[in-house]
């Protein structure tokens, strides 16, 4: 599991330490949650967003 | 009164739209020391909009069935020379140049500006407990929290300041509020109606709607505010058609009763008005058809690392203002900054499975009945939900655990009041992609 402390002093150091202690179980408990449904994912799974090669017209 | 009802008045002369505007203004204004709906009232925006909406009547001139009816808007829909904060402190003395597409439209329908409602900061929570412009309260019990996001358009027309007023919902933020307060609220399908000129707060999950005391007045909002609209790249081109459905009954409509997810950790009062919901519904000729729903829990989970990582994103600018957050809010904002990438990707991948599990489900049902929360309105300040001697909820996450994954779907969705005998709650009807107009029929015929 991600080390979350360590990220955030390495990404985001204007976090105060306090602060990402408060969000580390938020974090925790969503990673436990989303990691196993990830790794159910097939390569054939596209993403919801896709890009749309739209010719924009002027109005 | 309805709208429906203020219009036919309007147009009798039995009243007119300033008398109309003067009455909802009054009331805002007795209200307000006690429920803190409203961020700005509009005054004298409102009573020109209403000699406007006069004078036409006067001439002749009639613009549909919300001339001249007084509404509220969520202080995120851009309105130009009236402040729009979006309930934070960043964006405190914002005040657009341009207006939002639906302040545009409700505009030239000759509806009555009253004001700009409180909501949680940014959007980003169900309390409405707002640290830089107060705490808006629950009008049935004014130490609870009206529901959130759009908790003041809730509180709002639940105390009968104005007829409707519009909210917004990434997770929730018209429904809840909608059930918390005891009115009606549509989250209708994602692109129906324009974002455009409204603060974004997660792009690929906001929605716009109308919260109202009624179904079909909720329907008459409908055929005002929904529409294809170029500046909105995800607004849809289907047809609109008419939101209100005449001759309709509920004889043989099929409606999916989940067997899973909806069902658990739902207090007692809720679960017992909703089979009450679902009894009527079936006397009135509907089938009731048992389903199983494709895991919610899994797609509030990809939900929320979408959410976050959105935010996130677009606060990126204004984080030299950290500290100007709300303490909750400022917590989501970091946490989003620190998710990987990958794990955004992959929850909009999951997402799109979720949606073509979710797409199957249509051929066994019209619309599926669940309750929009699990509790009623919390207390201000409570942080957390008991289910039984050990258990505990965060309240956030029990507040949204029944309607977020409808976001997520992209999915039209309506709250309207089940019946209860203290505090209201909701039943949540949600239908297929662009049903927008079953949805508003099948509300119109269940008590409210």
């Amino acid at each position: 599991m991600t080390d979350w402390k360590a990220l955030a002093a390495v990404r985001c150091p204007d976090i105060p330490a306090d602060a990402v202690a408060r969000i580390v179980p938020s974090l925790a408990a969503l990673e436990s949650a989303f990691r196993p449904l990830a790794k159910q994912l097939k390569p054939e799974d596209e993403s919801a967003v896709i890009f749309a090669n739209v010719q924009e017209r002027g109005e | 009164m309805t709208i429906e009802q203020a219009a036919l008045k309007l147009r009798s002369r039995e009243v007119s739209a300033v008398e109309l505007a003067t009455e909802s203004l009054r009331m805002i204004h007795e209200q307000q020391p006690r429920l803190n709906a409203f961020i700005t009232i509009t005054d004298e925006v409102a009573l020109e909009q209403a000699r406007r909406a006069d004078d036409d009547f006067a001439s002749g001139i009639d613009r549909g069935p919300l001339q001249g009816i007084p509404y509220a808007l969520k202080d995120l829909f851009n309105t130009a020379g009236i402040r729009t904060t979006g309930g934070t402190k960043i964006f405190a003395d914002h005040v657009p140049d341009t207006d939002s597409a639906v302040y545009e439209k409700l505009r030239a329908a000759g509806a009555v500006l009253m004001g700009k409602t409180g909501l949680h900061e940014l959007a980003y929570g169900i309390t409405s407990n707002n640290p830089h412009f107060g705490a808006v309260r629950n009008p049935h019990d004014p130490a609870r929290i009206p529901g959130g996001s759009s908790g003041g358009s809730g509180a709002a027309v639940a105390a009968g300041m104005v007829y409707f007023a519009m909210g917004s919902d990434t997770g929730g933020s018209i429904r809840i509020p909608a059930a918390y307060c005891g009115c009606v609220g549509l989250k209708p399908t994602y692109g129906r109606v324009s974002r455009f000129g409204s603060m974004p707060l997660g792009g690929s999950l906001d929605h716009m709607g109308p919260m109202t005391r009624t179904s079909n007045d909720a329907a008459l909002v409908m055929n005002t505010i929904a529409g294809y609209d170029s500046r909105d790249d995800s607004s849809s081109k289907e047809p609109n058609g008419e939101f209100v459905k005449a001759g309709f009954s509920l004889k043989g409509l099929r409606i999916g009763v989940p067997e899973n997810f909806y069902i658990d950790r739902i207090v007692p009062e809720v679960a017992e008005a909703f089979a009450d919901a679902l009894r009527r519904a079936e006397s009135a000729g509907a089938r009731l058809t048992p389903i199983r729903v494709p895991d919610p829990e899994a797609i509030n989970v990809a939900g929320r690392v979408i959410l976050l990582a959105e935010v996130s994103a677009l606060m990126q600018p204004y984080m030299h203002r950290r500290g100007d957050f709300g303490a909750d809010v400022q917590a989501l904002l970091d946490q989003g900054r620190l998710l990987a990438a990958t794990d955004y990707v992959n929850a909009q991948r999951l997402r799109r499975k979720a949606q073509k599990e979710w797409a199957v489900l249509w051929r066994q049902v019209d619309v599926i009945f669940t309750p929009t929360a699990p509790i009623f309105a919390p207390l201000i300040g409570q942080t957390e939900v008991q289910w039984g001697e050990t258990e505990k909820e965060d309240v956030r996450l029990a507040t949204t655990r029944l309607v977020r994954a409808i976001n997520v779907l992209g999915l039209p969705a309506l709250s309207i009041p089940l019946q209860t005998k203290a505090l209201p709650a909701g039943l949540q009807i949600i239908g297929q992609p662009f049903d927008e107009d079953l949805l508003l029929a099948i509300g119109s015929l269940l008590p409210q």
